[in-house]
């Protein structure tokens, strides 16, 4: 008797939420409902700004209703996008690193903004003129619109004040050039009995974060790193990656500066908050953060140049994906228009210290308070001026992966800058080869 | 009777072993045209990430097998009589069992964390300089090691305690009063008694090598510079990063036929070292 | 001169022990230690303590949500898993027919083939049959145990066949006699796989992982993982401390109360 009732109640007390479960997405609705994933760093902060955010959106716009769905890393918001679309069930919107849109334009996974631009009434050409012109060579593609920046950052030096007048140098003139850097960096290393106390330099290297600090140290060193307006070429096998990967093997294996291995973003913060390296190179993103939490005297500098001063771009874009319906379009175009005004943009700049797309952003009378009281957001923006755009081809992840294993790999020990760059040449150009047969290399008849 | 059991069986074991043979099979291009071809498998060999894997994954199963059934036997042997204290001693090794693998890579990455972390933190006591436990090439595998034996030991020691405890005692007073020292008895009857439970947990041990990789999902990406790479994230990656369909077929049948044969295998060589004990 | 291991292995243990408790412990005084304290590394700190990474994690989170969620999953696959393994484990303990065995050995390789092996072709299957992104999807690939199915046809063979033979004379139906004869004596063997089915399947990450997308379909480990990486800014390992506490917790009360059942079933289930 009792194994019977309790099985009957068990299969119909599961059966009430797996039904609901599985006829969650399938609502009905008056209102036109969207979701819009959006990738964040965690901790609660962002991810609840931004659904303090899209609530206000809702209340202001009582027919639509849009669901914010926090969907991980900027990896993982794309693995969850292209598995949604391959589904058959794409999101309404999407905040994708700015990198990725080329890919989902080569895929076709992507819808272009221009006809819903155009029936605002303007040109694709005026429209884009709003935002920051480093920002476009990721943003339109083929001509047309693709990407609707979002949030943006570029690497960023931050410096101990302290440390600095400890060890000699002047904290108002940060250091310039490369040559600047590894006599600074030397000069900031401390070690005690063999062992180092204090590092002059650390970045992150994990997968993503190094791939865009080498770029933007390439960059700098006069190169193109990548083809910007063509997904199939990459320069890794040029004398300006070569130059900046032996800067990095100079610090990290030679000069013993920065610590051997690869460091990831938590560490580089926690060793910057306890002293235990001098400088770090951190997205501007991580502005707010370490203003909370740097307890003592720090400043905020431009990457140093040693051709040009070159900043590479971060963060996401908005974007349409393939398979939404016209409505569920329109409804997305105006959550867009929406996250991307000026106020908005503005306000979840300051509040996360990415720095806002809009130009007109700038103008607003908040937005120059807040930078009076926060000069190293005005570093942040004064960089724009160098920025350029960020690493975008065919597959860009793997290969985008090519060079970061081998950068990896010099960061342990285990191979010279020399190698390494043909290395990575050889690996990604594997890589790109699909896509090149199809389009540089098209057997014509 | 057997039908609905059978039916999820053929949806979710037969038939994809069927689909991922074929798609292994199946060469497309760039825009999507199918051929037939063993193009797959060699773009798979020619693939140093696969290889990489392959080599990565040996050393891990070596590396977590041995020193985990090693420490469970150990741990075993040190707490089979049943007292307060062997029970506490017991809870403490067993309870990384009980909590999911990347629960256990969310604390390890604060233990790992090079200067800050739990590690270095108290290894600076001594006088010990920084490590970057995952960040270096050459310790990044190492360390995710670690990570499953202190979480897979307790589970293992578990069964050795069961086992152990079916020996009879009449046997080993019996050798004691003989004048066999705990070396003697231990390799004479009790090692051979835990024949049966060898059989259990080495082929468990394997399985696990080979499909546990949360904390390389979570901490490592299979980095640094494929330091960390396995094939099951191999797998991973191709199928859900690359889209590469082809490539992740291949190497599922790959690492399909390596557990089915590594598994059959010792098996054999256990069921034989059984009956020729008993 | 005889040497007593006894005494230096118990020692020995205890240290080996106390290592292995150490992540347990930090993982508890950290979780205590509210903001981001310089030395959040210390076993011993001196202060101050309180429980505002426990609320942190929570809103930041959505563990009411994933809880659900993976109550719903684990629950939903053990009920039907009771249903399948009774039956198959019936056909081959009781049952005699050609290919029996051979059949019996195709069972067991599903005890190799994890779901997550399969992923290409199991999420192909999903989304051919619309369960992509559903709890149910989750749960399919389980819902028939080789496991399951091995330890009931060995439970059930323990099983004097007097009682069925009682119940066969009076006219019972094959499905009337697992349920009403063999499933209440087989109870300690069903309780022994219920417990390692829960364990097990609340510990699974990389299916779930693959199988949904939206975060309201998202189980606790998938919730753990996203909840304890950041993507640009570094992590206030309290929270994270506290967030883990929030998903391994559970198990590990459960565990250390019933510690005796858990370890007789782990162990039950593994002996052949």
């Amino acid at each position: 008797m009792e194994p019977i009732t309790r099985r009957a109640a068990l299969g119909a007390a599961l059966a009430l939420p797996a039904a609901a479960a599985l006829a969650g997405t399938a609502r009905a609705a008056a209102p036109t409902e969207i979701d819009l994933f959006f990738p964040v760093p965690v901790q609660g902060m962002l991810a609840n700004k931004m659904r303090e955010l899209i609530d206000r959106f809702n209340n202001e716009h009582p027919d639509l209703k849009v669901t914010a769905v926090y969907t991980g890393s900027y990896d993982d918001t794309n693995l969850k996008t292209r598995a949604a679309i391959k589904a058959g069930r794409p999101p309404g919107a999407v905040i994708m690193s700015a990198n990725f849109v080329r890919e989902y334009v080569i895929n076709e996974d992507a819808d272009a903004f221009d006809p819903l631009i155009e029936k605002d009434g303007k040109t694709a050409d005026a429209f884009m003129d709003q935002f920051w012109p480093a920002l476009k060579p990721n943003a339109v593609i083929a001509r047309r619109v693709y990407g609707i920046p979002f949030q943006n950052s570029t690497p960023l030096l931050y410096y101990n004040v302290s440390a600095f007048t400890e060890a000699g140098l002047d904290p108002d003139h940060p250091p310039v050039t490369w040559a600047d850097w590894i006599a600074a960096a030397r000069a900031l290393t401390k070690t005690e009995g063999g062992q180092t106390t204090r590092w002059g330099l650390m970045f992150p290297a994990t997968y993503d974060y190094c791939g865009w600090i080498v770029s933007g140290l390439t960059m700098s060193n006069g190169g193109q790193y990548f083809n910007h307006d063509y997904g199939g070429e990459v320069y890794y096998n040029a004398p300006s990656t070569l130059g900046a990967l032996t800067l990095l093997d100079k610090l990290v294996n030679r000069l013993k500066v920065t610590p051997s291995g690869v460091s990831d973003a938590n560490a580089c913060t926690l060793a910057f908050f306890a002293g235990h390296t001098a400088m770090m190179v951190l997205s501007t993103g991580s502005l707010s953060f370490v203003r909370e939490n740097m307890k003592t005297p720090y400043r905020v500098a431009f990457m140093p140049k040693n051709v040009r001063n070159a900043a590479p771009i971060g963060g996401a874009s908005l974007i349409l994906p393939k398979g939404n319906s016209p409505e569920r379009q329109a409804a997305a175009w105006t959550l867009i228009s929406w996250l991307t005004s000026p106020e908005i943009a503005g306000e979840w700049s300051r509040f996360t210290g990415y720095f806002a797309p809009r130009k007109a952003a700038y103008d607003l009378p908040e937005m120059k308070d807040y930078l009076q009281q926060h000069p190293d957001a005005k570093v942040a923006l004064d960089q724009l001026q160098y920025a350029v755009p960020w690493f975008d081809t065919y597959n860009t992840v793997a290969v985008r992966k090519a060079i970061e294993d081998q950068v990896q790999a010099i960061l342990s020990g285990k191979t010279t800058p020399a190698d390494a760059v043909m290395t990575a040449q050889k690996n990604a150009d594997e890589l790109l080869r699909p896509y090149v047969e199809e389009t540089a290399l098209k057997r014509l008849a | 009777m057997l039908a609905p059991a059978l039916l999820f069986l053929a949806a979710f074991t037969y038939w994809p072993l069927l689909h991922v043979l074929g798609d292994s099979l199946t060469v497309g291009r760039f825009v999507g045209q199918h051929a037939f071809g063993l193009d797959n498998y060699r773009r798979l060999f020619v693939d140093p990430h696969f290889g990489r894997a392959a080599w990565n994954n040996a050393v891990y199963a070596a590396g977590t097998i041995v020193p985990s059934l090693f420490l469970a036997l150990l741990f075993a042997l040190a707490l089979r009589d049943t007292t307060r204290l062997t029970t506490v001693l017991r809870t403490l090794v067993a309870m990384p069992l009980m909590i999911p693998l990347v629960a256990a890579a969310a604390l390890f990455s604060f233990i790992l964390l090079p200067g800050e972390g739990l590690l270095d933190f108290y290894l600076a006591k001594l006088g010990l300089p920084m490590i970057n436990w995952l960040g270096d090439t050459d310790l990044a595998l190492g360390s995710i090691i670690a990570i499953t034996v202190w979480k897979n030991a307790g589970y293992y020691m578990l069964f050795f305690l069961a086992g152990l405890a079916a020996v009879p005692p009449e046997l080993l007073d019996a050798a004691t009063i003989d004048g066999a020292g705990a070396w003697r008895r231990f390799r004479n009857i009790t090692l051979p008694m835990l024949g049966p439970t060898f059989a259990f947990v080495v082929p468990m041990a394997i399985l696990n090598a080979l499909t546990q990789v949360d904390h390389v999902v979570t901490m490592t990406q299979g980095g640094p510079a494929d330091a960390t790479n396995l094939l099951l994230y191999y797998i991973y990656q191709q199928a859900a990063q690359n889209y590469d369909v082809g490539l992740a077929s291949s190497a599922t049948v790959i690492s399909v036929a390596t557990l089915l044969a590594l598994s059959l295998i010792s098996f054999r060589l256990l069921e034989r070292g059984i009956y020729y004990e008993s | 001169m005889r040497v007593d291991w006894r005494l230096p292995a118990l020692l020995a243990a205890s240290a080996g022990a106390l290592l292995w408790a150490v992540p347990f412990a930090w993982m508890a005084v950290a979780a205590m230690r509210p903001g981001v304290p310089s030395d959040i590394a210390s076993l011993t700190p001196p202060g101050p303590f309180g429980p505002g990474n426990f609320q942190e994690a929570w809103h930041s989170g959505s563990f009411p949500l994933w809880y659900l969620n993976t109550f719903v999953v684990c629950g939903g696959i053990l009920a039907v898993q009771l249903v399948t393994v009774s039956a198959a484990g019936y056909v081959f303990a009781r049952l005699t027919f050609p290919g029996r065995d051979c059949l019996f050995g195709m069972f067991l390789l599903q005890l190799l083939l994890v779901p997550p092996l399969l992923i290409v072709p199991n999420l192909a299957t999903l989304v051919s049959l619309h369960l992509y992104d559903t709890l149910l999807g989750i749960m399919a690939p389980y819902f028939a145990s080789a496991f399951g199915t091995f330890l009931m046809r060995q439970t059930f063979r323990s099983i004097p066949r007097d009682y069925e033979e009682a119940a066969m004379l009076e006219g019972a139906t094959v499905p009337a006699l697992i349920r009403h004869v063999l499933v209440p004596l087989a109870r300690p063997g069903l309780a022994a796989f219920a417990i390692v089915s829960v364990t097990a399947h609340w510990n699974e990450f990389l299916w779930p992982l693959m199988a949904v997308s939206s975060s309201s379909n998202q189980v606790l480990t998938v919730g753990l993982a996203s909840f304890a990486s950041g993507a640009e800014a570094g992590s206030a390992w309290g929270i994270v401390a506290a967030g883990t506490f929030l998903v391994a917790g559970p198990l590990i009360l459960l565990f250390l109360v019933f510690q005796r059942r858990f370890v007789a079933s782990l162990v039950f289930s593994g002996i052949k």
